[in-house]
């Protein structure tokens, strides 16, 4: 059982790297929009120019 | 559409027949509309990004399309633009700006990276949800105008932004809330790790060291949850206790606190018991119900403040020494504007030359473009389509439309309705009778068994928590008031939403209202032959020139009036003036002076008189709004007495009246009797709900007990109506109706749901049947069913 005293503390320490990591990420902006995303994925935005497809 | 080979490789609009213009690209030749587009493409080419055309998605057609009058882009190096547009922070000067026809990821790359090849440019980010670019660069080496010339070169025209337009005080607030919402669901994951061991060892055994690791584990975890997520609660609290107002922060602030001291002591003395699993997943829960709770409240902010971020920073004034380019700060009203086709409008105004077709969707919902000509008025934030536009500004800035309308917004965003007040008070006294409660039970407990007494009265104190009683109201009036803007009603008065709820008739104005408010002149019988139609025409212009009321605009005409002295509006009644000495009366037959012409048509008739000599009378039309009657026959659906009150003469008001199937009204009202029809139904025990002119029934609107008016573009700002209709339509009211009614059913829901519970769970709490960690998921949970449950409200159809 002692692995835990090494494995804790990491896990405290991965913890405090994806906090951060997400404060960073709020305030760049990109959770300034949180309504937009999820519609995001039903328009058709994956056609790419010049196959020839009119649409 | 996509770019095929009859469209502009460029920026995929379609290419004129005899055009023949091609470029090389990639080594492939690729057809494009225009030698702008030609120019683009090769600039981007030669300046070996290329790949932008493989990366990007199909383009919107036009988007990127240089356009065709270029931009004087060195009016912004002049100190007065610089100190509005840009900040120096350190050696460098700063700028954000906000960058239209940005599409797709391959644009903000081609946009940072063009921008980072000017000498000089430190820094160039581009956010492609808000459209904004963040540029930072060195004075010396490059000029502001440099700048927007390259971003306009390469297709995007840029547009500066004033300073702080990003750092909307409602998205600093979401911004801070998303991390203290992450820091009390990560605690409360990890605590409750912690605490799944912790448990397990009070039943199996556990070492008496991994114990106390595990529990100064957990007090580090729990550190941040309690002194950052927690803070709000903390110091709304204090701002409680300081105004000897105690809210329902308290009991949370001092369950919170002292489970969290009360645990540090136990980790460090050895103590039976840690309650760090308890005080995260009720900080956590308090936190998420607090996020619903905001979202539902920005969402109603969100719609005027996309219609502000519409507004263009700057405007080409014209003026006897040619155009400049200058902030729309600094435009007043009295400046002539040009609008190019495809921007927006700096000001309220006036067309004065040019005529094109104006997008004003965001501010009335009218999704047709509105064609717009001399004489015509424009309002700011609405987007001219097609052709330029030279216009008169009239109002600028806070006084316009869409300076009014989120003025009106923003009061209903803090008047608190009477409802939300009274549960306010209630919930403090609560939270006074609950503190009492806590300590007559840790008394009892005390002297019964010592020993539990601390986690007993915490788990009081938690259950407790009249949070449920406290957001039952205020987050389902948030959410009708949003979904209700999105309908284009916009709620001024917080507590329209329960007088509509309890409303018992409509009672409705004509003119303006239930019609489109655009008269029309159909008839003028000249009544005495020393005037010809003409003559008659243009002293009523003159004369009306003075009145709001909607049947003015019928008079309107363009050529030179006639000056009036005197003018007077009797109100309901019609104006009046001196015209070359002598007094010309225009309006009802009664108020002209005039005997009625005998004819009983059931139009509108505006008599004029000189002298009191009646002179002609004006036959005027107004037509219905298509849904009107759809839209009554609905409300009375519902059971609603409707009645017409109108200042017209009876036969044109029974005619609208049978058009719509109201049986009653009341005709030739001035706004008095409206006043008094109003008050003698309401001495009945009815309800009025009236919708009418904001500027004409002023009075019969503030008699009502709700008040509902269009909104009229010059009128807007002064109308104190409860609730204003932005749309052409009058469907919404319908709905309004009906959502009026299942808030207040939510609300009635919510508040006997958070009764229900609290005398349920306190006998529990006290006698000790219920510990601190289901004290808190209960309390939480049930603030949770509370908030989601008004959040229904916004999906209301």
């Amino acid at each position: 059982m002692s692995i835990l005293y090494v494995l804790i503390p990491l896990a405290l320490l991965l913890l405090g790297g994806a906090v951060w990591a997400f404060f960073w990420a709020v305030s760049s902006g990109q959770f300034d929009d949180l309504d937009t995303p999820a519609v995001r994925i039903i328009m058709d935005d994956d056609q790419k120019p010049g196959d020839g497809n009119e649409t | 559409m996509m770019v095929g080979a009859d469209t502009c490789f460029h920026c995929a609009l379609p290419i004129p027949a005899n055009c023949n213009l091609t470029t090389t690209i990639d080594g492939e030749q690729r057809p494009v509309c225009c030698p702008g587009c030609k120019a683009v493409a090769e600039l981007i080419r030669d300046a070996g990004m290329s790949q932008y055309y493989a990366q990007r998605e199909a383009p919107e057609p036009g988007v990127g399309r240089p356009p065709a009058e270029a931009t004087e882009w060195q009016v912004f190096d002049s100190t007065e633009m610089l100190s509005a547009f840009t900040e120096s922070t350190g050696g460098d000067t700063e700028a954000t700006l906000y960058v239209g026809g940005v599409y797709c990821s391959a644009c903000s790359w081609l946009i940072e990276s063009t921008l980072m090849r000017l000498p000089g440019v430190a820094a160039a980010e581009l956010n492609p949800v808000t459209h904004r670019l963040r540029v930072r660069w060195q004075p010396a080496e490059n000029s502001f105008s440099d700048v927007l010339g390259t971003l306009a070169s390469i297709g995007y025209e840029p547009q500066p932004l004033t300073g702080d337009s990003e750092a909307r005080p409602e998205m600093l607030e979401q911004r801070t809330a998303l991390k203290r919402l992450l820091v009390a669901s990560l605690g409360m994951m990890q605590v409750m790790m912690f605490a799944v061991g912790l448990y397990a060892g009070d039943f199996q055994g556990i070492d008496a060291q991994m114990q106390r690791f595990l529990r100064v584990v957990s007090l580090v975890v729990t550190t941040p949850v309690v002194l950052y997520a927690a803070r709000p609660f903390f110091a709304s609290a204090w701002r409680g206790l300081r105004a000897r107002k105690p809210g329902m922060d308290l009991p949370v602030s001092i369950a919170v606190g002292t489970a969290f001291v009360a645990s540090v002591y136990a980790t460090i003395t050895n103590g039976p018991a840690v309650w760090f699993d308890s005080v995260t997943m009720f900080v956590f829960f308090l936190t998420l119900g607090r996020f619903l709770e905001m979202r539902a409240r920005h969402r109603s902010i969100d719609r005027t403040a996309a219609l502000s971020s519409l507004l263009p920073n700057t405007a080409t004034r014209i003026s006897a020494d040619g155009s400049t380019i200058v902030p729309v700060s600094q435009l007043v009203a009295g400046d002539r504007v040009v609008i190019r086709a495809g921007d927006a409008i700096p000001a309220d105004g006036v067309v004065v030359k040019g005529a094109s077709s104006v997008d004003e969707a965001l501010l009335t919902g009218e999704a047709a473009p509105q064609q717009k000509s001399t004489g015509d008025p424009v309002a700011a934030g609405s987007i001219n389509l097609d052709r330029l536009l030279e216009m008169q500004v009239t109002r600028t800035g806070s006084d316009t439309t869409l300076g009014t309308i989120s003025r009106l917004s923003e009061r209903a965003r803090y008047a608190r309705p009477a409802f939300v007040t009274l549960a306010d008070r209630v919930a403090s006294y609560l939270v006074v009778a609950l503190l009492l409660v806590a300590t007559v039970v840790a008394f009892i407990w005390y002297l019964v068994a010592p020993e539990r007494a601390f986690e007993v009265t915490l788990s009081v104190l938690v259950v407790t928590c009249p949070c449920a009683l406290a957001l039952a109201t205020p987050a389902a009036f948030a959410a009708a008031g949003s979904r209700l803007s999105q309908l284009h009603l916009l709620v001024t008065n917080g507590n329209a939403i329960e007088s509509l709820a309890r409303a018992t008739s409509f009672m409705f104005d004509k003119t303006g209202t239930l019609t489109r408010g655009v008269p029309k002149i159909t008839a003028l019988v000249v009544l005495d032959n020393s005037y010809t139609e003409y003559d008659c025409r243009l002293v009523a212009a003159a004369l009306e020139t003075a009145s709001s009321h909607p049947l003015a605009q019928a008079f309107k005409l363009d050529d030179t009036l006639p000056a009036v002295d005197e003018q007077h509006v009797e109100v309901g009644q019609g104006v009046s003036g001196t015209i070359d000495g002598r007094c010309w009366r225009l309006g009802s037959a009664a108020f002209v002076g005039a005997g009625t012409s005998g004819n009983d048509s059931s139009t509108t008739q505006v008599f004029l008189s000189v002298d009191n000599h009646a002179v002609a009378w004006f036959e005027v039309e107004d037509a219905l709004r298509p849904d009107a009657a759809a839209t009554l026959e609905s409300l009375q659906a519902r059971g609603l007495r409707l009645a017409l009150l109108s200042g017209d003469n009876e036969a044109a008001v029974a005619k609208v009246a049978a058009a719509l199937g109201i049986e009653e009204f009341h005709a030739a009202c001035s706004p008095q009797q409206k006043l008094a029809i109003i008050e003698a139904a309401q001495s009945n025990g009815e309800r009025i709900v009236m919708v009418g002119d904001g500027i004409n029934d002023a009075p019969v609107l503030a008699g009502a007990d709700t008040s509902i008016a269009p909104a009229h573009g010059a009128t807007l700002a002064q109308t104190s109506a409860d609730v204003i209709m932005l749309g052409d339509s009058l469907a919404p009211l319908t709905t309004a109706v009906a959502m009026s009614a299942q808030t207040m059913r939510i609300v009635r829901q919510n508040l006997t749901w958070a009764i229900v519970y609290n005398t349920l769970a306190l006998p529990l709490a006290a006698l000790g049947f219920v510990p601190p960690w289901a004290a808190a998921i209960g309390m939480s949970a049930s603030s949770l069913i509370v908030v989601l449950n008004a959040l229904r409200l916004s999906r209301f159809e």
